[in-house]
C-alpha cells in the first residue's frame, strides 16, 4: 500500500487558519489501512481543527467526508457537492488525493494534510516498512525476491558496500543490510554463485527520473 | 496479533454477527413472553430504573409480581452460567420496579382508547386473564374481566402467599391494568352471578382463563377425616385471612410441587409445629423449583421422598399417614405411571393432612351449547389459534396449558389476546420466535472475568416463619447495579458493516477474544458468540466499519451532552463494573468499560463544552472487566492528550483516574 503520515498540526494549522469553511476529506483505502488517513483519522482531525479554531477565535465551519478512494475520478466527483461553500479542502489521502481533488473540484483551494512516504508492507500491527520505490524496472527475481533499490540506502545493484557490518547497514544497527539478506536468500537456494555475475546499468528512464509516467492498458480504448 | 484467515468466502452470509436482527440473547428467547431482559438489565446497571421498568412493561403486564415469583427459565439459559453463575435476572426485574417506584416513575398507566368498538369478556383475573386484558386494551379492544373471588389476581392472590408475593404489590400491578381502563368485576362468578350465555351474547368474544382453581383429592381411606384439608382452599383461606381450622402440631403435606411447598410453608407459619412433605418423587425429581425446596428446608420443613400415600389412619381423627415405598414415578416414555412396593409400608404420625397432589379447573359454568369439554373435564382447544370448539370463545392459561409458571400463563394470555383481536378484525400480529446466539466458546469463556452473583437478602428464618411478611427484601441499588453489570450483553457487541469494511485486518488483530474474522478473499465479520462488547475494535477501526449495538457511538455522544447539561463543565467516563466515581462532582457517563471510548469521542466532549474530562481506568496489572480493556483506555487517552497538545490545549484536561473501588468484583 501507499503509506502517508499526517503533517505536524502546526503546519496544517498554518494553512487552515487562513480559511473560513473547511472540508476535511478522508480516504478509505491505503491511508486507512495504514491507519493514518481513513474515516477515523479524518474525523479526529476535524475534531481537533474545530477545537483549535474555537480556542483561537476563528470563525467558520469544519466538516468531514470520507471517500473510498481519492484516486478515482468518480469517487472524488461524488463529494464535489459537499465542497460547495467551502474555502478549503483538506485531504488526508496520499498526495494523489489532494491533486485529483484540485483537478476535479477546481473552484476550491486544496491542501494536503499528509506527507506521502512510501510503498510499504505491514511488518506488524502499527509498523510499516518500505518495499518498493516504483522504479519501473523490477529486478527482484535475480535478488531473491528482495528489492535492493527500495531497501538499500545507496540503491546498489551489484552487492553490498563497505558499510555492511555484521549483517546491518551502517545507517542504523536496526536496519538490516539488504545485500546480506539477498545473499542469504540466494544461498538458501544454492544460487549465491549468481552474485558473481555483474549486471549492467539499470534503465532508470522507466522510473520517475525519466519524467512523469503514464500507463495504458494495451488493446483497450481509454 | 496476527491471526490465520478463514478458508471460505461464503461464510459471511451464514455466520451470525452481533447486532444481527435475527439473533437474540438466550434469556430473551427462553422467556415465554420474550422480555428483553438484556435491555432492562443494561438500564439497571446504569441506574435508569424508570426506563428499565418501561422495557419490562413492553412485554410484561405484571412486572412487580413476576419480578418476585417468576420461575425464570431465562436464568437457566443465561450464557453467564457457563462462566460462573447466571445473572439474577428475576431479581433484577424487581430492582427495576423497586427503583422506579422509589423515584416515583413508571406507575402512570398509558392512556388507552377503546377505539375498535369491540368488547371481550374474560373469565378469570389470574395472570393469563390479566395479560390478555392488558394487551387487548392496548389494541383498542375493551376487556371486561369477571372474577368470582372478591378480589382480582386469581391464583397469584389465592394461591401464592404474602411472604412470596405481598398483596399490596399484586394490588399495584392490578391497579395499573385497571388504570388502563380495564374493568374487573370481582365477586361475579360466571355460572353463578352471571350466565355464560349472557357473556356470549353481550360481548364480541369470550376468553376462558379460569386457571386450575380446585384441588384434586386422593382416593385413599381416611381422606374424609375432618383434619384432612385440600391445599387450594387452605391457601385461599390463609390468603384471605379467613379463619383456619386449628392446625395440629404435626402436619403432613402430601405432594412435592410448588403448591405443596406453599401449603407446607404456610402451615409452618400458622401451626408452628412440625411440617413434613411426603411425595412420590425422589429428591431430585421433585416438581417444585429447587429454590423453593431450599427455602422450605431452610424453614425446617422436612421432605419425605419416594413415598406414596396409602391411607390416612386414625379413628375419628387423623393420627397419621400410612405410606408405601414408591419405586418409580415415570415410565420409560416419561409419563406419570408410579409403581409401588406394596409390602414396604410405614406410618408417619401426624394430626393434620394437607393434600396437594394437583389441581383442576372448574368448568361447571360451561353451557350445553359449548364450548365442548371432554369426559375428563378438559376443554377442546387449538393451541395455535387459542380457540375452543365454539366460535368466538377462546381460552388461555392453565385451564388449557396445565400447571406451570405464572409467566407461562402470561404468555398464553398474550397469545390469546392476539388471537381474539384478529378474530375481531383488529390488526394484531404474532411475534416471531426469536433465535438465540450460540454458546460462549470455551476459549472465550476462560477469558471472562468471574464476578460473584449477588444473593437476594432474606429475613432470618427464625423471624420469618412466625409471620407472612415478605421473605426476600430486594437486592437494593448497589447490589442490583453490580449484578446487572455482570450481564455479558450477548449479541449486543460490535456491529460490523461489510459495506464499509476495507479488510485492513485491524479488528482481527486487536480483538482479545478472536471474534472478528476475515477470509482469504477479504470478506469478514464478527462472531456474535465470541464478541464480548469490549469496544476495542470499534475504537480502532480506521474506516469506521464497526459500531457497538449497546451503548453505541451515537449513544455516547448523546450522553456527553446530557452529562454536560448539569453545567459543571466536567464529565467522567466510568464503568458499570466499578460502580464508583473518580470525580463525583462531574457529570457521569456510565459505560460497560471505558475501553469503548474512541479518541474522537474524548475530543467530542470538549467540542460539546466540557472543560475537563475524567476517564476511569483499572490499574495496569488488572484487566478489569475486559481483556486489554485498560490498555485500550490508556491508548485512547494518550492519543487524545496528544491531540489536545497539538492544538495548544493542556493535555491534563483529560485525566485518567484509577477506579477507587471495584464494587462488583468483590465477593458478595
Amino acid at each position: 500500500m501507499i503509506t502517508a503520515e499526517r503533517k505536524p498540526f502546526e503546519q496544517i494549522k498554518a494553512v487552515t487558519d487562513q480559511f473560513e469553511n473547511i472540508l476535511v476529506v478522508g480516504c478509505n483505502t491505503c491511508v486507512a489501512v495504514c491507519l493514518t488517513g481513513g474515516e477515523r483519522e479524518a474525523e479526529l482531525l476535524t475534531a481537533q481543527l474545530r477545537l483549535q479554531r474555537e480556542k483561537d477565535g476563528i470563525s467558520g465551519t469544519v466538516n468531514t467526508v470520507t471517500v473510498l478512494r481519492q484516486c478515482e475520478n468518480e469517487f472524488v466527483d461524488a463529494v464535489a457537492a459537499q465542497a460547495d461553500g467551502k474555502d478549503l479542502i483538506l485531504s488526508t489521502a496520499c498526495s494523489i488525493g489532494p491533486q485529483l481533488i484540485a483537478e476535479r473540484i477546481p473552484k476550491v483551494r486544496v491542501a494536503p494534510a499528509m506527507n506521502t512516504n512510501m510503498l510499504a508492507v505491514v511488518k506488524k500491527h502499527h509498523v510499516w516498512s518500505e518495499y518498493c520505490v516504483a522504479c519501473g524496472d523490477c529486478v527482484i527475481f535475480s535478488t531473491g525476491g528482495i528489492c535492493p533499490i527500495a531497501r538499500c540506502a545507496k540503491q546498489l545493484l551489484n552487492g553490498p558496500c563497505g558499510g555492511s557490518q555484521g549483517g546491518h547497514c551502517e545507517i542504523s544497527p536496526e536496519v538490516p543490510c539488504v545485500w546480506q539478506l539477498i545473499y542469504d536468500k540466494l544461498a538458501a537456494f544454492g544460487l549465491e554463485g549468481n552474485l558473481s555475475r555483474i549486471d549492467g546499468p539499470k534503465n532508470w528512464s522507466k522510473s520517475n527520473s525519466g519524467g512523469p509516467r503514464t500507463m495504458k492498458k494495451e488493446g483497450f480504448e481509454p | 496479533m496476527e491471526r490465520e484467515l478463514a478458508d471460505s468466502i461464503t461464510r459471511s452470509s451464514a455466520r451470525p454477527v452481533p447486532g444481527d436482527a435475527r439473533l437474540h440473547p438466550p434469556c430473551e428467547v427462553a422467556c415465554p413472553i420474550h422480555t428483553s431482559a438484556q435491555r432492562y438489565i443494561q438500564l439497571v446497571a446504569e441506574g435508569d430504573y424508570g426506563r428499565a421498568l418501561a422495557v419490562v412493561r413492553e412485554t410484561n403486564p405484571l412486572p412487580q409480581s413476576i419480578g418476585r415469583i417468576c420461575a425464570h427459565p431465562c436464568e437457566d439459559s443465561c450464557r453467564r452460567g457457563g462462566v460462573d453463575e447466571p445473572i439474577a435476572i428475576c431479581n433484577l426485574k424487581r430492582v427495576a420496579s423497586d427503583g422506579a417506584k422509589a423515584s416515583g416513575l413508571g406507575d402512570e398507566p398509558p392512556a388507552v382508547e377503546f377505539n375498535t368498538g369491540r368488547k371481550v369478556a374474560i373469565i378469570g383475573s389470574g395472570p393469563s386473564g390479566l395479560a390478555a386484558a392488558h394487551d387487548l386494551a392496548l389494541m383498542g379492544v375493551q376487556p371486561v374481566i369477571f372474577e368470582k373471588q372478591p378480589e382480582a389476581g386469581g391464583f397469584l392472590r389465592t394461591g401464592i402467599l404474602n411472604y412470596r408475593l405481598p398483596k399490596n404489590i399484586l394490588d399495584e400491578d392490578i391497579d395499573y391494568i385497571r388504570g388502563m381502563g380495564v374493568e374487573i368485576r370481582t365477586g361475579t362468578g360466571v355460572g353463578e352471578e352471571i350466565k355464560f350465555e349472557e357473556l356470549a351474547s353481550e360481548y364480541d368474544a369470550v376468553l376462558i382463563a379460569v386457571g386450575l382453581s380446585e384441588s384434586r383429592s386422593l382416593p385413599i381411606p381416611g381422606v374424609d377425616l375432618p383434619e384432612v384439608l385440600l391445599a387450594v382452599p387452605f391457601l385461599e383461606d390463609v390468603n384471605a385471612g379467613r379463619d383456619i381450622p386449628e392446625l395440629g402440631k404435626e402436619i403432613i403435606v402430601i405432594g412435592g410441587g410448588n403448591v405443596a411447598i406453599d401449603a407446607a410453608r404456610s402451615a409452618k407459619r400458622i401451626g408452628g409445629g412440625k411440617v413434613t412433605m411426603v411425595c412420590l418423587e425422589a429428591d431430585h425429581e421433585m416438581p417444585a423449583h429447587d429454590w423453593e425446596i431450599a427455602d422450605a428446608r431452610e424453614e425446617g420443613i422436612e421432605m419425605l421422598c419416594s413415598q406414596g400415600p396409602n391411607a390416612i389412619v386414625g379413628e375419628g381423627k387423623v393420627e397419621g399417614l400410612q405410606v408405601k415405598k414408591c419405586e418409580s414415578v415415570f415410565d420409560e416414555h416419561g409419563r406419570f405411571a408410579p409403581t409401588f412396593c406394596e409390602t414396604e409400608l410405614s406410618v408417619i404420625t401426624g394430626d393434620t393432612v394437607i393434600v396437594s397432589i394437583g389441581q383442576m379447573s372448574n368448568l361447571s359454568f360451561v353451557p350445553e351449547a359449548g364450548p365442548e369439554v371432554d369426559e375428563r373435564g378438559i376443554l377442546f382447544f387449538d393451541r395455535e389459534q387459542c380457540t375452543t370448539s365454539r366460535r368466538g370463545v377462546f381460552a388461555s392459561g392453565e385451564v388449557v396449558t396445565g400447571p406451570g409458571a405464572a409467566v407461562n400463563a402470561l404468555a398464553s394470555g398474550k397469545k390469546a389476546a392476539i388471537a381474539a383481536a384478529r378474530f375481531l378484525g383488529v390488526e394484531a400480529h404474532y411475534g416471531h420466535e426469536p433465535v438465540a446466539i450460540g454458546e460462549v466458546p470455551s476459549d472465550v469463556r476462560e477469558q471472562i472475568k468471574q464476578a460473584p452473583r449477588r444473593r437476594m437478602p432474606v429475613r432470618a428464618t427464625g423471624q420469618r416463619i412466625t409471620d407472612f411478611e415478605e421473605v426476600e427484601t430486594g437486592l437494593g441499588e448497589v447490589d442490583g447495579r453490580c449484578e446487572a453489570s455482570r450481564c455479558l450483553l450477548c449479541g449486543s457487541g460490535a456491529r460490523y458493516s461489510q459495506l464499509k469494511c476495507i479488510s485492513c485486518l485491524t479488528c482481527v488483530r486487536v480483538c482479545p477474544y478472536g471474534a472478528p474474522w476475515a477470509d482469504k478473499d477479504g470478506l469478514g465479520g464478527i462472531d456474535a458468540d465470541k464478541c464480548q462488547a469490549c469496544g476495542i475494535c470499534f475504537t480502532q477501526c480506521p474506516a469506521k466499519a464497526i459500531d457497538l449495538t449497546v451503548v453505541s457511538e451515537d449513544d455516547i455522544e448523546r450522553r456527553i451532552h446530557v452529562a454536560l447539561s448539569a453545567e459543571t463543565g466536567m464529565v467522567e467516563f466510568g464503568c458499570w463494573y466499578s460502580q464508583s466515581r473518580v470525580a463525583p462532582e462531574a457529570g457521569f457517563i456510565a459505560l460497560p468499560c471505558t475501553s469503548r471510548l474512541s479518541t474522537r469521542l474524548l475530543l467530542h466532549a470538549f467540542e460539546a463544552g466540557a472543560e475537563k474530562v475524567y476517564v476511569a481506568v483499572c490499574s495496569e496489572d488488572d484487566d478489569g472487566r475486559f481483556v486489554h480493556g485498560h490498555r485500550q483506555t490508556r491508548t485512547a487517552v494518550a492519543e487524545a492528550q496528544k491531540a489536545l497538545k497539538e492544538i495548544g490545549m493542556e493535555p491534563e484536561l483529560i485525566e485518567l483516574g484509577l477506579v477507587p473501588e471495584k464494587k462488583c468484583m468483590k465477593s458478595a
